[in-house]
């Protein structure tokens, strides 16, 4: 009896709540499928809807449009909501219609996502060199340059540590725009146009011997690219070597004629390396007719600039510049120059100590006057 | 007097009423059964299947206002004039015919409804509501009108869960409380944000914390949560930038906040608690238009230059906290936020408040963060941190949610160093809210519906009585267990007292009556000691700081119940019977 009421307890157990759960279960299985038919819809529908709106992003955003890129990115990021490439699309396309501010928000937002992506980075260095937080900038850019780039790794690492140089020398930092060309032309390779830039480079940083190392890599490959001859002439120029300044000079001017800044520059190069006395192989008379020349210059400036023609030297404190070139005048003839050699050295001394001094007080008025301090550039020590 | 042990006693207490336990003695598979399927455990696994059902109507919900948004108001960011016009007017006018027509019931607050449901109606809320719920809300928000999603996703999910219990015939008790059970599942998947769903349901519907129903409303609130990210992605309704608190001065900034907060619910509060019966005193042929007129004034709003005011606007609350707009504008969205939702809402469009409320909070936050820093410029301006607080400002001082408001935020931003800002400004918030509006919202709602169920915060802030206010200190002497029958009959004799207090070993009470002690002498056991008769049968002690409530268990069963001290159960504080008890609850009555 006992066991019979068991089993109708069972069996009435059975009818209700273990058969409510097994219905439930069945119902859950059948919504679920139901409503992952209409997820799938919908997502295809709105993934249809982010890339439309994306593609017009990145149009607009290409060309330059940043307000409809702007909107366009919202759109899709209305059916995208995390996407990654949309925020930073609407990113950069703030950062176009100078919403830093804004932009800085997505962008750090992203950097918290992919700290390693490249362009993430390299805006974010570039909103913070912008607002001139150098340590934050440099971070950045340092980030950008060992990130993880889509496309061509080495170009962009390339682009971002090209744009660094460039911020570091805004910013006078030479010795680490330096130091980072180094690092980039060791990584460079042979790419004509990256070796003339990073010439530029050198050349703006100061570093002459690299910039024209750089620029005879570059000419190897393309000999008459008019403006890495020109920027090897400056890095030559800078150097003193002005032999070989003239010889890509020349060239330079020859493939650019409307390069002003080379021809200028190679005018006052013909200018030092005929006036310069000291010249290797320079005929005597020819060595003593410049010293005239350049010593009646002299007597002129002093002429032209009468705060340097009252300056005493302190190696001479019983006379100003003015009364040293008087009393000197009567000896520096082509005779006088050929009966005394040392007065060569003394006439260009006090020739060198005019301009210096009038190129102090009264600027460069002359090529010949600027000719005259680069060789007495060149010489000095001598 | 019939004593019965403290275990006993803890029973009568712990048990809800209906809840069959299974018989000790059986050990069939019948019993096992139903011990397996007792109500309050079935009840639990069923909270599981409500929150799955849930979490599925509200993912489709939201699929729906998006849809609707993309028909309606076009795909794109920018949105057209006529779009912005004609959307919202004609979605007004379809959403009245079928509101007034075939689903009367969408109208109106989701949570009232529910607590209707817990309070009136005994856990019933048709179905046909969550369906009308689903269509004209979603219908409604689609197509811009300001309103939020999360009060139809309570709704609807309590509809459901209401079906369910229905369909298996659950008992009264476990009836009422499904539709809290799932408003919790459905405000979890709307928020994602589990926690403050189980908050908002009990703090807000129920009123009560239990182990019974917080399990059931944990249950259904994670499982619809679950749900709704397996389809919809477990990110949360925002992008969180950094938070930081950087000095603690500028907790000042954030009490300013909630000042302004507080203010600005008030006069939320105040528009809709004024304009809302206005509107309903109309003639009827005027609430076929009025949600038509109300979305094409948000319309003209929109074209106006503030779009952002249209629908949910959570990607705008997004951009607030990321700095895009200007205090100013954040400032000029609050108003016309609180503009359009008040346009909404009074005009009997069926949609949320709670969504609006975050909108208005984070754009004020945001606003007055901005305006502090334009004002002090030395002062850390975070846009992301004051929208957040912004945010529990509003929940605090509109919605009235004090605990809700601070767990919302916390779980949203998933960042506990803004705890402390929170705290302030939703301090302040709800201060000023309740000195300027004493009924909260949802209570203006009701009463303004006819119905008179009972205010959480009434509940929360109701002065209840302890037993220490109902005890008197008794000068009437205590007898030792040890004592011998006769002389305890003796002492009560002489001293006249009619009951005595008998303090046992190692700390139990008993109590003893002269007409027991009579029968006990008279059956010849004046020799023995108290202890003896009374061992099996202690009084369950009060403690002083009990609600008096607990006293009425016992006093009708013992005439003196023995207040003791927590700290050491043989020193009496005092004594309570019956009579202390009416006599207080009268006097309470009077004060």
């Amino acid at each position: 009896m006992r066991k019979r009421l068991a089993q109708m307890h069972v069996s009435r157990y059975l009818r209700h709540e273990v058969v409510t759960l097994i219905v439930l279960t069945g119902l859950t299985v059948v919504l679920f499928l139901a409503v992952t038919v209409v997820s799938r819809i919908f997502y295809a529908q709105q993934n249809a809807l982010a890339i439309r709106w994306s593609i017009r992003g990145n149009t607009d955003l290409n060309a330059g449009h940043y307000k409809d890129a702007d909107a366009e990115f919202r759109a899709a990021l209305r059916y995208s909501r995390g996407n990654f490439y949309y925020q930073l699309g609407l990113a950069q396309a703030l950062l176009g219609q100078h919403l830093t501010s804004e932009a800085y928000s997505y962008l750090i937002n992203l950097w918290s996502q992919k700290p390693e992506n490249g362009l993430v980075n390299l805006e974010l260095a570039r909103i913070a060199s912008g607002a001139g937080d150098t340590e934050q900038a440099l971070r950045y850019y340092h980030n950008a340059i060992y990130a993880n780039w889509s496309g061509d790794q080495q170009s962009q690492e390339r682009n971002a540590r090209l744009e660094l140089i460039g911020y570091l020398l805004r910013i006078k930092s030479r010795a680490q725009a330096q130091s980072e060309l180094i690092s980039l032309e060791a990584s460079s390779g042979d790419d004509p146009a990256v070796q003339a830039r990073i010439g530029a480079l050198f050349l703006e940083a100061e570093d002459y011997q690299h910039a024209l190392e750089a620029y005879r890599s570059s000419l190897k490959v393309r000999p008459h690219d008019a403006q890495a001859l020109a920027g090897a002439g400056a890095a030559a120029f800078e150097l003193g070597d002005y032999l070989v300044a003239q010889r890509y000079l020349e060239r330079a001017a020859a493939a650019a004629p409307n390069d002003a800044e080379s021809r200028g520059r190679l005018r006052l190069t013909e200018l030092v390396l005929q006036l310069d006395p000291f010249r290797p192989r320079i005929p005597v008379a020819q060595r003593n007719r410049n010293v005239i020349e350049l010593f009646g210059a002299a007597g002129q400036r002093i002429q032209s600039c009468p705060a340097a023609a009252s300056y005493v030297s302190p190696g001479n404190p019983q006379q100003d510049l003015a009364g040293a070139w008087e009393k000197l005048k009567p000896q520096i003839t082509e005779s006088g120059l050929r009966r005394d050699p040392d007065l060569v050295n003394t006439a260009m001394d006090l020739v060198f100590s005019v301009e210096r001094q009038a190129s102090e007080w009264c600027g460069t008025p002359t090529e010949t006057d600027s000719a005259l301090l680069l060789i007495a550039k060149l010489h000095e020590g001598n | 007097m019939g004593p019965l042990s403290n275990a006993q006693a803890e029973t009568i207490v712990e048990d809800a009423p209906g809840s069959p336990a299974a018989p000790e003695h059986e050990r069939t598979p019948a019993a096992l059964l139903r011990s397996l399927f007792r109500e309050d455990r079935f009840f639990l696994i069923l909270s599981v299947f409500i929150g799955i059902f849930s979490g599925l109507a509200v993912v489709c919900f939201r699929f729906a206002i998006d849809w609707w948004r993309i028909y309606l108001l076009g795909s794109g960011a920018e949105l057209s004039t006529w779009r912005l016009l004609l959307a919202p007017t004609i979605a007004g006018l379809v959403i009245a015919v079928i509101t007034i027509h075939v689903f009367p019931l969408a109208r109106g607050s989701g949570v009232n409804q529910t607590k209707a449901a817990l309070y009136i109606y005994n856990g019933y809320i048709p179905f046909r509501t969550a369906i009308g719920k689903f269509l004209t809300a979603s219908l409604a928000i689609g197509s811009g009108h300001s309103l939020g999603p999360e009060d139809p996703s309570l709704q609807i999910g309590a509809s459901l869960a209401s079906l369910i219990g229905r369909r298996m015939k659950l008992s009264r008790d476990r009836m009422r409380l499904i539709a809290p059970v799932g408003a919790a599942a459905g405000l979890a998947a709307a928020f994602n944000a589990p926690i403050s769903a189980v908050l908002f349901v009990i703090e807000e519907v129920i009123g009560r914390w239990t182990a019974g129903i917080l399990g059931s409303v944990v249950l259904s609130a994670v499982s619809s949560v679950v749900v709704m990210r397996s389809f919809l992605g477990s990110e949360s309704l925002f992008r969180i930038p950094p938070v930081e608190l950087r000095r603690p001065s500028e907790l000042i900034a954030y009490a300013i906040l909630g000042i302004v907060g507080g203010c600005a619910s008030v006069a939320f509060a105040s528009g809709i608690g004024a304009l809302r019966p206005r509107f309903r005193d109309l003639p009827q042929w005027t609430q076929y238009l009025q949600p038509a007129a109300a979305g094409l004034l948000i319309g003209i709003i929109a074209v106006l230059g503030a779009p952002q005011v249209m629908g949910a606007g959570y990607e705008y609350m997004d951009e607030a906290m990321h700095g895009q707009f200007t205090w100013q504008f954040l400032a000029i969205l609050a108003g016309l936020k609180i503009v359009a939702t008040l346009l909404s809402f009074v005009s009997g469009t069926p949609g949320g408040m709670f969504a609006p409320t975050l909108f208005i909070g984070a754009m004020l936050g945001a606003a007055v963060g901005g305006a502090e820093h334009a004002l002090l410029p030395h002062l850390h301006w975070s846009p992301g941190t004051y929208a957040l607080v912004g945010m529990g400002v509003l929940f605090a001082g509109f919605l009235r949610a004090p605990m809700t408001s601070v767990f919302m935020v916390l779980e949203v931003s998933g960042n506990y160093s803004i705890i402390v800002p929170v705290i302030v400004a939703n301090t302040f918030a709800y201060v000023i809210s309740r000195a300027l509006q004493p009924t909260p919202i949802f209570d203006v709602l009701t009463r303004q519906d006819g119905l008179e169920l009972p205010s959480m915060e009434e509940l929360r802030e109701e002065n209840i009585l302890r037993v220490e206010d109902a005890m008197h200190v008794s000068s009437d002497p205590v007898l030792e267990g040890e004592e011998r029958i006769d002389r305890a009959h003796e002492i009560l004799k002489n001293g006249g007292y009619p009951v005595l207090l008998v303090r046992l070993k190692p700390g139990d009470w008993s109590g003893i009556t002269r007409e027991e002690l009579d029968r006990l002498i008279r059956e010849g056991k004046g020799s023995q000691s108290l202890v003896s008769v009374l061992a099996g049968h202690p009084i369950p002690c009060l403690h002083p700081d009990q609600p008096l409530d607990v006293a009425l268990r016992y006093v009708d069963r013992w005439p003196l119940v023995p207040v003791v001290n927590r700290a050491n159960f043989r020193k009496l504080e005092g004594a309570i019977s019956q009579r202390d008890v009416l006599e207080r609850y009268r006097d309470f009555g009077g004060e």
